[in-house]
């Protein structure tokens, strides 16, 4: 049998279909992180109101409370399933091979975020109803779960963009994928971002707080736990970055200097401000509080998010699945097979199962039509594909280039599997032969 | 789509366990997330009737913002709820999973928007009722009819996934590829029936809103009256439209006299006898709780036998059986997932029962629930820690 399990393609103009689970993902980074981090905030101020008898601090928590089921509670917890929706839909072949080695530890982590949403209502709605030694054993509880569910994704993430060592492709021991050499870098990094996102919150809570006294002891508060968040997060950043993979080294020579210029505005943009919370916390005002969490999502996360996706490249699970949804290798201990060299035999029209018949045999009736089909199937998981496309737009990477000229880059390079962070996409003369006239008559619209 | 086809789009991982398992996990957590999902959209229905009668009725007025929280606590818990199912079902289904995400693949995007939408607005009718303000029910019923948007969506993801004779003609109409991923068909007695669960459903919470609230001195007879006996009505009048929709799908699909579509028949007479009775609410809730794993069971039979027909078996799903994490999950499941959630229900139970403030830490039982929960939590980390250190040192340094 000629055939591949590949599954039916669909891909979102303009955007690519893999971004639409990075915009998903970036907005339920913010939320989730939020949630982990306000848990250990939560355990700490209850500590405090319960040790120093604080009714005052009760009420900081309710209203940060019910800001959080909100915010956290219903975009997190919506995001964190619409990550998986989105991936089937993108990259099926990648959420189901992460599903299938780790379906007990994504189980496991549903037990602990039953309990987290279960938990985060009583914690809010039973401020006053129950004494406060129970509520501070309950919050306790609370922070644990929240970290557990951390500590549980993390494994899973951090496979998506390599184990670190040879044990699981010869064992196909999901401890040996879980427990890989970043994880626990990648863990401590995530954790310190936690608490720095749960001041930044904490800012938006305590700058609208009526009692002029409470503000400014809670704001110089935030302004301390954020302070400590964003030092532990450029901490393990330097450490996380010491454990990815070679590949991903390349990579980052090349987005780095980029990189580390806005990440060092940012950070002296952040040190001030958490500082001016610690010094004048009057200014800390809600506007101001506002804006700097939005800086956190637009100028922060969804950079780190996409340079997190391009890292990976060009695997989007265990660096044995490639982006365009072919397995690049065997994995012995799952008796698994590569498919680089049984695609480059039968070609894509041929391995998928999806391609209708008239299309199996390239024709000079089909050949663009086909060219367009193979194009999506093996580059849309990276690429936008139209003329004018948003995310690494294919066609401006191969501006004015004529359809020999493409082809022959194909060969040269995406057959022989000469750059690095793209996969190895081998395949008959006659799929590149249309893929290059498509190409081409697509870039010249573009030029147009 | 053949036999070789479907058995090819299996992941080549195999699953971790033995699949059956996975199935019964899946029929039980998909009977848990329906039956929140039926309490958001049954109390949420019933709310928007109390905001137009809340002006002139002292009774409306107090269940009414009950329910806009019981819908509210109901979507989060569905929400969570349905992660497991969502789960289970693309281990040993993952052809029939990924295929539909892909034909469906924007609706699939928007679905979390929208679902986003629907609970963002719902949270914005919750505080408007509360402050009295008119535009209630406008918030009210946009968010409502967001919701129902959101479930016609989920719905669609169901019935397209026990369809694959139809998909390549989905996916490539007439030959000519789309990849638009704008794939939408319902089934609209399936959908009939399962969103007329609702009805019963909101019915007999009703009978435990009342039957619970019995013992607390604050409300009246005339109002614990009130919705018992409301309660009590809706339960009939929605089991009969369930039985009789219940029927239809059945016999559809072929599985009317099936001995599990039997036995839900009986479960659901029963559950009619229980609920216009009204004797105990909570043994009627027991009976609710077996009619809606028959019907979730219902739902996998036909999946089952639709799959098996076209030569698809779920239980040759070839297994790579992992033991760690298999271990992980039973204890915590049977560790945090009974003691945490027993020691919130407990407190919860208690709260409501009391008037004042639930002194837990006297509270026996709550308070040994309490304790557990953190001890497991900590035991838990520290195995975690522990587990992590010897496989790094394991494929490190050997």
């Amino acid at each position: 049998m000629d055939h591949i399990g590949l599954f039916p393609l669909f891909y979102f103009p303009e955007i690519g279909s893999a971004w639409l689970m990075g915009i998903t993902g970036t907005i339920h980074i913010l939320a989730s992180h939020t949630s982990v981090g306000a848990a250990i905030l939560f355990a700490f101020l209850a500590h405090k109101a319960y040790t120093e008898n604080r009714p005052d601090l009760y009420d900081y928590m309710k209203r940060y409370g019910m800001f959080l089921l909100i915010f956290s509670y219903v975009i997190g917890s919506i995001t964190g399933p619409g990550i998986w929706y989105t991936a089937t839909a993108a990259s099926p072949r990648g959420i189901s091979a992460l599903i299938h080695n780790f379906v007990w530890v994504w189980a496991t982590e549903w037990v602990f975020f039953v309990y987290e949403v279960v938990g985060v209502f009583a914690l809010i709605y039973f401020i006053g109803k129950i004494d406060r030694k129970t509520h501070l054993r309950l919050t306790y509880t609370f922070a644990l779960a929240s970290v557990g569910t951390l500590m549980l994704i993390i494994g899973i993430i951090s496979f998506m963009m390599w184990p670190g060592t040879d044990a699981f492709y010869t064992t196909g021991s999901a401890s040996d994928a879980f427990f890989g050499i970043n994880t626990f870098p990648h863990m401590f990094l995530r954790i310190g971002f936690m608490v720095m996102l749960s001041g930044v919150i904490g800012l938006l809570i305590s700058s609208a707080l009526p009692d002029q006294e409470l503000r400014k002891e809670l704001t110089r508060k935030m302004g301390f736990v954020s302070m400590l968040g964003g030092f532990l997060t450029m901490f393990f950043f330097m450490w996380y970055v010491s454990t990815l993979p070679e590949s991903a080294e390349l990579l980052l020579e090349i987005y780095l200097p980029d990189i580390m210029a806005t990440r060092i505005w940012l950070m002296v943009a952040f040190t001030v401000y958490f500082a001016v919370a610690i010094i004048f916390p009057r200014m800390i005002s809600r506007p101001l509080a506002a804006t700097m969490i939005a800086v956190v999502l637009i100028v922060g996360l969804w950079p780190g998010e996409k340079l997190r996706e391009s890292l990976r490249k060009p695997y989007v699970a265990g660096r044995y699945v490639y982006s365009n949804q072919i397995i690049s290798r065997d994995v012995p201990g799952k008796g698994i097979k590569g498919e680089v060299e049984k695609l480059a035999r039968v070609g894509f029209l041929k391995a998928s199962p999806w391609v209708p018949e008239r299309l199996k045999t390239i024709t000079p009736e089909n050949k663009l039509e086909a060219g367009e089909l193979l194009t999506k199937r093996a580059c849309s998981n990276c690429h936008s594909l139209e003329p004018n496309g948003k995310f690494r737009p294919l066609m401006a990477k191969v501006a004015g280039w004529d359809a020999a000229t493409i082809k022959a880059f194909m060969q040269n390079s995406l057959a022989t599997g000469a750059i690095t962070y793209m996969p190895k996409i081998d395949l008959p003369d006659e799929e590149f032969d249309a893929m290059a006239a498509w190409i081409a008559t697509q870039n010249q619209q573009g030029a147009k | 789509m053949d036999a070789a086809t479907l058995n090819l789009l299996r992941d080549s991982a195999g699953v971790p366990f033995y699949p059956v398992v996975f199935q019964g996990l899946y029929v039980l957590t998909w009977a848990l997330h329906a039956a929140f999902v039926l309490l958001a959209l049954g109390s949420m229905g019933l709310s928007l009737v109390g905001v137009t009668q809340q002006k002139t009725s002292a009774s409306w007025k107090m269940l009414t913002p009950h329910l806009i929280q019981t819908g509210k606590i109901s979507i989060s818990v569905l929400i969570v709820l349905g992660v497991a199912p969502l789960l289970f079902t693309q281990v040993i289904y993952d052809p029939n999973w990924y295929v539909t995400n892909s034909l469906s693949g924007l609706l699939v995007f928007a679905f979390i928007y929208i679902l986003i939408l629907g609970y963002l607005t719902y949270y914005w009718y919750y505080y408007a009722n509360k402050k009295g303000s008119s535009s209630s029910l406008f918030i009210g019923t946009f968010s409502f009819l967001v919701l129902v948007v959101a479930g016609v969506l989920m719905h669609n993801f169901a019935v397209e996934s026990i369809q694959p004779d139809k998909w390549m003609q989905w996916y490539a109409p007439n030959g000519v590829v789309d990849t638009s991923g704008t794939n939408f068909h319902i089934d609209a007695i399936r959908l009939a029936f399962m969103v007329s669960l609702a009805i019963p459903v909101v019915g007999i919470f009703l009978q435990n809103y009342s039957q619970f609230l019995s013992s607390r001195r604050d409300f009246s007879d005339e109002y614990l009256t009130f919705t018992n006996a409301m309660g009590t009505k809706i339960a009939t009048i929605g089991l009969i439209i369930s039985a009789v929709l219940y029927a239809v799908w059945t016999f559809q699909a072929g599985v009317l006299l099936h001995p599990l579509s039997i036995a839900t028949v009986i479960g659901v007479v029963v559950l009619l006898l229980f609920a216009m009775k009204n004797s105990n609410s909570y043994v009627t809730t027991g009976v609710l709780v077996v009619v809606a794993l028959l019907i979730s069971g219902m739902r996998e039979l036909i999946k089952y036998q639709i799959m098996a027909n076209l030569g698809y078996d779920v239980y040759g799903y070839p297994m790579n059986i992992d033991w760690p994490t298999t271990i992980m999950f039973f204890s915590t499941f049977l560790s945090l997932g009974v003691v945490g959630v027993s020691f919130i229900v407990t407190m919860a139970w208690n709260v409501g029962k009391s008037e004042g403030v639930f002194d837990a830490e006297n509270h026996v039982p709550t308070r040994k629930l309490g304790k557990a929960t953190l001890y497991i939590l900590i035991a838990w980390c520290a195995v975690y820690m522990g587990w992590g250190m010897i496989v790094l040192f394991k494929n490190v340094l050997t």
